[in-house]
């Protein structure tokens, strides 16, 4: 069952947090170099290299170049992308296509990024010539916040809804060694911490953190070579909607509903059989949405599911971004939810493991609401 | 200098026609001559049916509240002076949808599905001429 051409055999961080002295290429080189080690392969073994630009990066679309150069890799199939936190999914789909064809055999994605160290601010306004920072409208909690205060609007949706993602998350930081924050989060914390765009407050907002992600892709006969048990990835998807204000729904990304939809289908699987799921939470609103999209909850019913924040933890019936994703983890824009996906399916995630985690669904999403990613992992 | 100037818009022949009518105390939008599609943001080119050809055309100014936030945090320096600040997302009558600032009420009495009208806020810009930001008021 499942489509099960491609599987990700090794998984790679640098260290994570404010790290000053560090730069996206020299984070995103510590990341690669941890992949390789825990994929036991040498470096001349990857022939493909595809990579995202950190908000650091000054290369832009030439970031592969960069890298290649840095790392000694003279690929036969590489390339950079840029969808935001969509990116991390899409680069891995695209490596699995490649091994799939034959165009490479060892496909390293990587990404690096010293956001906090550089002082990124993901404060840019969308809409071209006439931006919408002519009435204010900056940054990329803005935009989730005009998605969220809807959702409430028609559905009764509440911050301390929202309140339940953020302590979800952090108690499984607390259970993650390598994550940035651990120190407890209550409700009330939440619910004591400050507005920045209203509706979302402070701890609603992801980390912004210096560091660097690497994961191989290769052939699931080849990663059976290896010292893990491959995550082999059964189904991929994605969706997109480009025009922002020319759809109505667009505060809700309706195409992350074909995003997941699509790799639901390749993998033959429906949301009854995810065991536990990586949902990119840029903001607490995004987890919500997600559970919707995917198929865990109806429309409008997402607050209700995650209050209380049994169900969507560890022993809960869905566990949710099990080593404390975007928010409490690091903000490393998706790249960590898949890493941790990987873990799950090997069964190395430690204190956090789910037992017999069989299937994990990753989702990324990224620009102005505007990017998704699905990935379906599993043995 | 407006504190606004920074981010006030740059005319030029795509958008001319839409900062024209706002001076003249008009809400405007392009609509496609080849397939009638009323459309925003502004664009050379129908993204329906890729027409090039259109018509400025007034729009009656009434929409609805679809959504809205409050900045409660300065991302940019030119709007550091209005925070606590809204930015709502409006649902015009016609059917386009445009983001703007509710105005005339305070940021606590803004609701999702209210009512509003375009009002113009005039601005003079660094170089000597004159401006008008489409905002919206409560509609009765
Ligand atoms: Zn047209």
């Amino acid at each position: 069952m499942g489509w099960r051409k491609a599987a990700i055999a090794g998984i790679g961080a640098s260290r994570q947090g404010k790290l000053p002295g560090e730069t996206a290429l020299s984070l995103a080189t510590e990341a690669f170099r941890d992949a390789l080690a825990d994929a036991d392969l040498q470096k001349d073994e990857v022939d493909g290299l595809l990579t995202m630009p950190g908000t650091s990066s000054p290369e832009g679309a030439k970031h592969y170049l960069a890298l290649g150069e840095r790392l000694g890799i003279n690929p036969s199939f590489t390339g950079s992308m840029a969808m935001g936190g969509a990116t991390a999914g899409a680069l891995v789909q695209l490596a699995a296509m490649a091994v799939s064809t034959g165009m490479a055999n060892v496909v390293a994605c990587v990404f690096g990024d010293a956001a906090r160290t550089a002082g990124s601010k993901f404060d840019s306004a969308a809409g071209g010539s006439d931006s919408w920072g002519i009435w204010g409208m900056f940054g990329n909690a803005a935009n989730s916040a005009i998605g969220a205060r809807r959702h409430m609007a028609l559905y009764g949706t509440t911050s301390e809804q929202l309140g339940w993602v953020a302590v979800n998350g952090r108690r499984n930081a607390r259970l993650n060694p390598a994550a940035v924050m651990r120190e407890p989060m209550t409700l009330a914390d939440h619910q004591a911490s400050r507005l920045i765009v209203d509706p979302l407050r402070l701890f609603d907002c992801c980390l912004i953190t210096d560091g660097g992600v690497a994961l191989i892709v290769t052939s699931p006969e080849r990663a059976l070579s290896g010292p893990h048990r491959p995550a082999v990835i059964w189904g991929m998807g994605q969706g997109h909607t480009a025009e922002n204000l020319g759809r109505e729904d667009w505060w809700y990304l309706p195409h992350q509903t074909d995003c997941v939809s699509r790799a639901y289908r390749m993998a033959g699987v429906s949301p009854k059989d995810i065991d536990v799921a990586q949902l990119y939470d840029n903001f607490t609103i995004a987890v919500l949405f997600w559970l919707e999209h995917a198929g865990f909850c109806k429309i409008g019913e997402s607050g209700p599911f995650v209050e209380g924040g049994l169900r969507i933890g560890l022993q809960g019936e869905l566990p949710l971004n099990t080593a404390g994703g975007n928010l409490s983890e690091s903000y490393m824009q998706g790249w960590l939810h898949i890493a941790e996906g990987v873990r799950q399916i090997r069964g190395e995630a430690g204190e956090r493991q789910i037992p017999d985690a069989e299937l994990c669904l990753v989702t990324g999403r990224g620009m102005t609401l505007n990017t998704a990613s699905t990935l379906v992992l599993g043995r | 200098m407006d504190a606004l100037e920074p981010v006030l818009p740059v005319l030029s022949d795509d958008n001319r026609g839409f900062w024209d009518a706002a001076r003249a105390g008009t809400l405007a939008m392009q609509r496609c001559a080849a397939c009638g599609h009323l459309r925003y943001p502004i664009s050379p080119i129908c993204p329906r049916c890729l027409s090039p050809d259109f018509a400025w055309t007034p729009l009656s100014g009434r929409g609805t509240v679809l959504s809205f936030v409050i900045f409660e945090h300065a991302y940019n320096p030119a709007w550091a002076s209005r925070v606590p600040y809204n930015v709502a997302l409006v649902q015009l009558a016609e059917g386009p949808r445009m983001f703007s600032n509710v105005v005339g009420i305070p940021n606590e009495q803004v609701r999702v599905g209210m009512p509003v009208r375009v009002s113009f806020e005039p601005v003079q810009t660094a170089g000597g001429s004159e401006l008008a930001i489409p905002r919206f008021a409560p509609a009765g």
